[in-house]
């Protein structure tokens, strides 16, 4: 392809480029290190003896019946029947967000997590979040019981202390009182604290979240003088500008904009447009991965950007935009970019829409309202409306309260979840504030950081044990029904107001459904009250849209607070892709799940650029002394390529303390370099390298296709990933052909299999709608039962997760020019390369062209991955689910085997899925309808970039697929003819800027 | 010097030639026999909490199977009854029953009572009830006259080639929907033709594959 560099091609690592060692053992070797190798924690003499123990049980268990017990129910509830998994809606809620789901419960244990299609903020995806949420409720590490300083006791006692102080409390009009919570948008919740407010009205209020979107509604706030929510349609704007906004995956909002942005940028045929989207960003962000046009920037250069770009729009005749004067000077080539892009966004005025990240000042967020406001967006791309029943976050007022905390004006202080010792700014000093206060109550799901230096602490209920409700953005309501009682008597945050309110406890029940009565008034309330329960969401609860009226002097505003930019390097937080801020730091599989970009697991690293890590002699791994603004950290480097030479970037949301067994002591807390002044990023910091190297597990080298002397076969074996731009793919629609270079006629020297007839599963991976958000790895790992191994196997490239997520870069590794995602299943080969090495016939095809694995005929000889060309077979080296807790194995899914070491395992295109939609067409006389049946994979997908079907259906939309003109499959040239194929990408590159 | 080797060192030779090879056949047959489920699991029948007679309720009072097993057609299990359901009629009769004490104090407590599995297949097999049933292969195929039985007992191997046999060959094992937990049904003459029959309009043709039921 002309748009594909011959010199470096695509390419996965550094060192892979460089041909390191280390590189080299992952493609070379049959298993990257030996198989013999035991797990660390335990010596060789210990393994030795605990084999020799478990060869001789062996015998002696197998001679033994297992007994098993049948426990039916004493009372049965009406119309359940046992082994009939049932399904629920409920919401889980993030911040002020609020995700409808739908959840699968077996026997009373949910234990599969669905988007609910009737939600706006999910309509039938997921996120990693939302799918690994399961393991929150069943976390055996989770607070059991609530706690006096660190003694166990009980909520009646709780609320006894609380009564003998309530009446003082209540005399002062609550002064000395404080109240932090986490950002919620609940209606229950609002009413509660409304009602508290009254009641205590000298209360200090606070609502803090470590990562939120607080700046962008101060944004806002300036703009337009009101508190207003942006909802943004991408499925409306051809052109995107998204500036340090990791709107795709990142965001917590992701999954219903990239579902938009996808829905867009869909191509049926080269006569279709797809959006644009133009990305500036200072680290390589997933979205980054799918922008047309990147741009590296310092993130403390973004307002002199945007301010360049309202010149740029002023002088090319935008009404409504007041030119700035633009502090220092931009580079040429990015002013020449920056005209191309203005050009651009003012051809599709009302179509072309301006993202900014939650990490930019208000200012900039003001500034590109006013942008927004003058290209059309309002109203078309970008809706407006009411911030209701939220509680919106403030860093400041955290400020406010710790300040009044040191000074002792405050002596009752409830927290309601959060972690405000982990996670406040440095500067706070909120541990020591704490401690002056002398009654502070932590309700968390966690005897947390905070939890052990409050004076009580009460376990809070898992949103899947608990009732609530939430607001969405855009306004939508929807109630959290719970699927369980909760496990260990937790309280939900509704429950702990109304207590606190008056004075006895309260069930969360009582309380939603008083709130309820008010927003269902009029009608039958019990009727329309099942009915929300039911569907998951209230109709038409959204509010309604406004255009908010922007003040002219918006970006003249931002102009008068920014000065020049120092040219100095900075640090940037950001939240981690797996854990967010910390708070999913005990769940293993967002652990264990690579990073899209980096590729990192059970770690975050201080991302450097390629040029900086040359500069100051640092490799990945090296650990390094990071001072910022008189605090220091000693952190290992990961080079990312695309990161902006003078941008250092680190993940919050590691080093804990208190998380758990999974999360205590991973990665390093980035929150000690944070305060409130460098909140999100520091400028004038250094890098000192040590003589210290960390290993990093990081993946991107693993499971890798087709390495050796990948040169000089680039020229005869086709590309993996192939893409074109759009100019290209119009010209010559059926690009992806011209890899096919081998075109002698492929046979086969086994019989074939008679394929016509009945069902014949095959999928589809739309590359040009992939954003790489990892929904499906972890949507997988829940569905399929599949384990977590841990750093140290991770490390020797023994991971377990069935699906994975291959991230290429292309162009020099300096300024890589694209981050390509490509998810790589099981192919399900017709001719199936694994089956034919087989000594036991383990591994075998059946009539429905699935490659099935037969666990209890595996010996474990490996032969089948080594001869697999995908490397998609994953083998327990370990029986790393024996030491599973019992409560963990409660989110198992019945209907998939658990595996034991010594086992090949491996994608089943969800076997267990098929065979109950086969039972569901047959019970109703018909065949399996299209759509009906779907991958735990192409359920979780928020961009609907995966189709499944059956081939032998002509109408179907995967064989329609098959037949489109951008659909390969991988390495066709050894005729293993799989089931598996991919559409190419289209990239939408501006002719004026030229291919990136 | 004294040979190191008697004389009847000779025959070791023949021992050797005759013995290991009745030995190999020896041990793979016993593991053959002894190792078969038809020798480990047929016959199983363990103690239940309660003595639960079926000879006495299905062969002697007629209930069907699905007044307690009652999920068996919708489920891929058969359900064990909850104790609720033996209380519809032994709040009436044998109410001072010593037998039901278990059954009496489940209710007082709350607890239920722990049955001890009979059929039970390994984990990585998955065996759905629904639709044998539908295809009209009757309860007794699997687990025997349970009618004449004073404790459940296993009858059947439950092995994956005893499975196949009826996959590869149901025709036999078929009987006409109506009659699926008749036990003591005698296949009429025109069984061959009723099967021949359910096949097609069924249109069964049970799984072979390993996906069957492996997954």
């Amino acid at each position: 392809m002309s748009g594909r560099n011959r010199d470096f091609g695509y390419w996965r690592s550094l060192d892979q480029l460089a041909g390191e060692a280390s590189a080299r053992e992952f493609s070379e070797r049959e298993f990257p290190e030996n198989a013999w190798q035991p797990p660390e924690g335990l010596t060789r003499r210990e393994m030795l003896a605990l084999l020799g123990a478990s060869i001789s049980l062996a015998g002696l268990t197998a001679c033994r019946r297992p007994v098993e017990q049948i426990v039916p129910f004493v009372q049965a509830p009406e119309g359940f029947f046992p082994g009939v998994p049932e399904r629920y809606a409920t919401t889980m809620p993030f911040g002020l967000h609020a995700y409808g789901l739908l959840v699968e419960s077996n026997d009373g244990r949910p234990t599969k997590i669905e988007g609910n299609e009737l939600h706006p903020a999910t309509r039938g995806g997921t996120s990693a979040w939302m799918q690994a949420s399961i393991l929150g409720l069943y976390d055996p590490d989770r607070s059991r019981s609530p706690r006096r300083g660190t003694e166990r006791t009980t909520r009646d006692a709780f609320l006894a202390a609380w009564k003998e102080r309530a009446p003082a409390l209540r005399e002062r009009r609550g002064r000395g009182l404080a109240w932090l919570t986490e950002a919620f948008a609940s209606p229950t919740l609002a009413r509660l604290a409304a009602e508290l407010r009254t009641r205590f009205p000298e209360a200090l209020w606070v609502a803090y979240e470590p990562a939120s979107e607080e700046q962008l509604y101060r944004g806002v706030a300036l703009a337009t003088g009101r508190v207003l929510q942006p909802v943004f349609h991408l499925d409306r704007a051809d052109v995107v500008l998204a500036v340090e906004s990791d709107f795709l995956v990142g965001d917590p909002e992701a999954v219903r904009w990239a579902r938009d942005f996808a829905d867009r940028r869909r191509m049926r045929s080269p006569q279709d447009t797809p959006n644009r989207l133009y990305v500036v960003e200072s680290t390589y962000s997933a979205t980054g991965a799918s922008a047309d046009h990147r741009l590296p920037m310092r993130r403390g250069e973004m307002g002199v950007f945007l301010l360049a770009l309202a010149a740029e729009l002023a002088a090319q005749g935008a009404s409504g935009v007041v030119p700035a004067p633009v502090p220092g000077m931009l580079p040429e080539e990015t002013r020449r970019w920056i005209r191309a892009l203005a050009r651009d966004l003012l051809a599709r005025r009302g179509r072309a829409v301006i993202l900014v990240g939650p990490s930019l000042p208000p200012q900039v967020h003001a500034a590109a309202l006013a942008l927004n406001a003058a290209l059309g967006a309002m109203g078309t791309a970008l809706g407006w409306c009411e911030l209701r029943d939220a509680a919106l976050p403030e860093r400041g007022a955290l400020a406010t309260l710790a300040e009044a905390m040191h000074a002792g004006s405050v002596d009752t202080l409830v927290i309601l979840g959060g972690n405000p010792v982990y996670n406040a700014p440095a500067d706070l000093a909120f541990a020591e504030a704490l401690a002056k206060v002398e009654f502070s109550v932590h309700l968390s799901e966690r005897f947390d950081e905070t939890s052990q230096r409050t004076t009580w602490h009460l376990n809070r209920a898992h949103y899947l044990e608990a009732w609530g409700d939430a607001r969405a953005v855009g306004g939508h309501l929807s109630v959290t029904q719970p699927l369980i009682e909760p496990l260990f008597g937790g309280t939900t945050d509704a429950e702990l107001l109304a207590l606190l309110l008056r004075d006895e406890p309260a069930r969360g029940y009582e309380l939603v459904r008083e709130t309820w009565r008010g927003i269902l008034e009029g009608g039958d309330f019990e009727r329309r009250w099942q009915r929300v329960l039911h569907d998951g969401v209230l109709e038409d609860s959204a509010l309604p849209e406004i255009v908010p009226e922007v003040r002219g002097d918006t970006t003249l505003a931002l102009a008068r607070e920014l000065q020049a930019p120092s040219a100095g390097p900075e640090l940037v937080f950001t939240p981690s892709y797996a854990v967010w801020d910390g708070r999913f730091a005990n769940l293993a599989w967002l652990q264990e799940l690579p990073d899209p970009v980096t590729k990192l697991t059970w770690d975050n690293a201080a991302l450097v650029s390629p040029r900086t890590a040359a500069r100051l002699g640092l490799e990945t791994g090296r650990v390094v002394r990071l001072r910022a603004a008189g605090r220091e950290l000693q952190i290992p480097v990961f080079v990312l390529p695309g990161q902006h030479d003078q941008t250092v970037t680190v993940a919050l949301g590691y080093g804990r303390s208190a998380a758990g067994r999974v999360g205590n002591g991973v990665g390093v807390d980035a929150y000690a370099l944070r305060t409130l002044e460098g909140f999100d990023r520091i400028e004038g910091i250094e890098l000192e390298p040590t003589a210290q190297v960390r290993p990093l597990a990081s993946t991107q080298d693993h499971w890798q296709i087709d390495p050796l002397g990948a040169r000089e076969r680039d020229r005869r074996v086709a590309q993996l990933y192939r893409e074109a731009t759009l100019a290209e793919y119009r010209r010559d629609p059926g690009f992806v052909r011209h890899h096919d270079a081998l075109r002698i006629p492929l046979e086969s020297i086994y019989p074939d299999h008679d394929y016509s007839r009945g069902y014949q599963w095959g999928m589809v991976i739309d590359l040009g709608a992939c954003v790489g958000c990892n929904a499906c790895v972890v949507a997988c790992q829940s569905e399929n039962n599949i384990p977590v191994v841990g750093k140290e196997q991770v490390r020797r490239g023994r991971e377990m997760q069935w699906l994975r997520v291959d991230r290429y870069f292309a162009g020099e590794p300096e300024a890589p020019r694209r981050m390509l995602f490509q998810p790589i299943p099981c192919m399900h080969c017709e001719n199936a390369p694994c089956e034919q090495v087989c000594p036991v016939a383990a591994t075998v095809h059946d009539a429905e062209g699935l490659n099935g694995m037969v666990y209890n005929r595996c010996i474990g000889t490996r032969y089948c991955l080594n001869n697999c060309p995908y490397k998609v077979r994953r083998f327990n080296f370990f029986n790393f689910t024996k030491y599973t807790p019992e409560l963990l194995r409660m989110a198992n899914n019945p209907d998939v085997t658990v595996r034991s070491r010594g086992v090949m395992e491996k994608c089943t295109y969800c076997t267990q899925r098929i065979q109950e939609a086969k039972w569901r067409a047959k019970e109703e006389g018909r065949a399996i309808r299209d759509g009906e049946l779907q991958t735990a994979c192409q359920q979780a997908c928020p961009t609907r970039a995966i189709e499944f079907g059956n081939l032998n259906d002509p109408e179907s939309r995967v064989a329609l697929l098959k037949q489109h003109e951008r659909n390969y499959v991988l390495l066709e040239e050894m005729n293993n003819r799989p089931r598996t194929s991919y559409l190419a990408r289209v990239r939408n590159p501006n002719p004026e800027i030229g291919d990136a | 010097m004294a040979q190191i080797f008697s004389e009847k060192a000779n025959r070791l030779a023949f021992y050797g030639a005759v013995g290991a090879p009745l030995s190999l056949v020896l041990v793979v047959g016993g593991f053959w026999y002894y190792g078969s489920p038809k020798y480990t699991d047929v016959g199983y029948m363990p103690r239940q909490p309660i003595p639960y007679s079926h000879r006495l309720h299905v062969g002697q009072l007629g209930l069907d199977c699905r007044y307690c097993h009652a999920s068996v057609e919708v489920s891929p299990v058969a359900n064990i009854p909850p104790s609720q359901v033996c209380m519809n009629c032994h709040k009436l009769i044998q109410r001072e029953s010593p037998k039901l004490e278990p059954l009496r104090e489940s209710l007082g407590t709350g607890m239920p009572i722990p049955w001890i599995r009979v059929h039970n297949l390994p984990d990585y097999a998955y065996f759905d009830h629904r639709p044998h049933l539908r295809a009209g292969v009757g309860c007794v195929e699997c687990h025997g006259r349970v009618d004449q039985m004073e404790e459940v007992v296993q009858v059947e191997p439950l092995s994956m080639s005893w499975c196949l046999d009826c996959h590869r060959n149901p025709a036999p094992h078929l009987r006409p929907p109506e009659e699926i937990t008749n036990l003591r049904w005698i296949p009429p003459e025109d069984q061959p033709e009723i099967a021949q029959r359910l096949i097609e309009e069924l249109a069964l043709h049970p799984p072979t594959d390993c996906t069957g039921c492996h997954r």
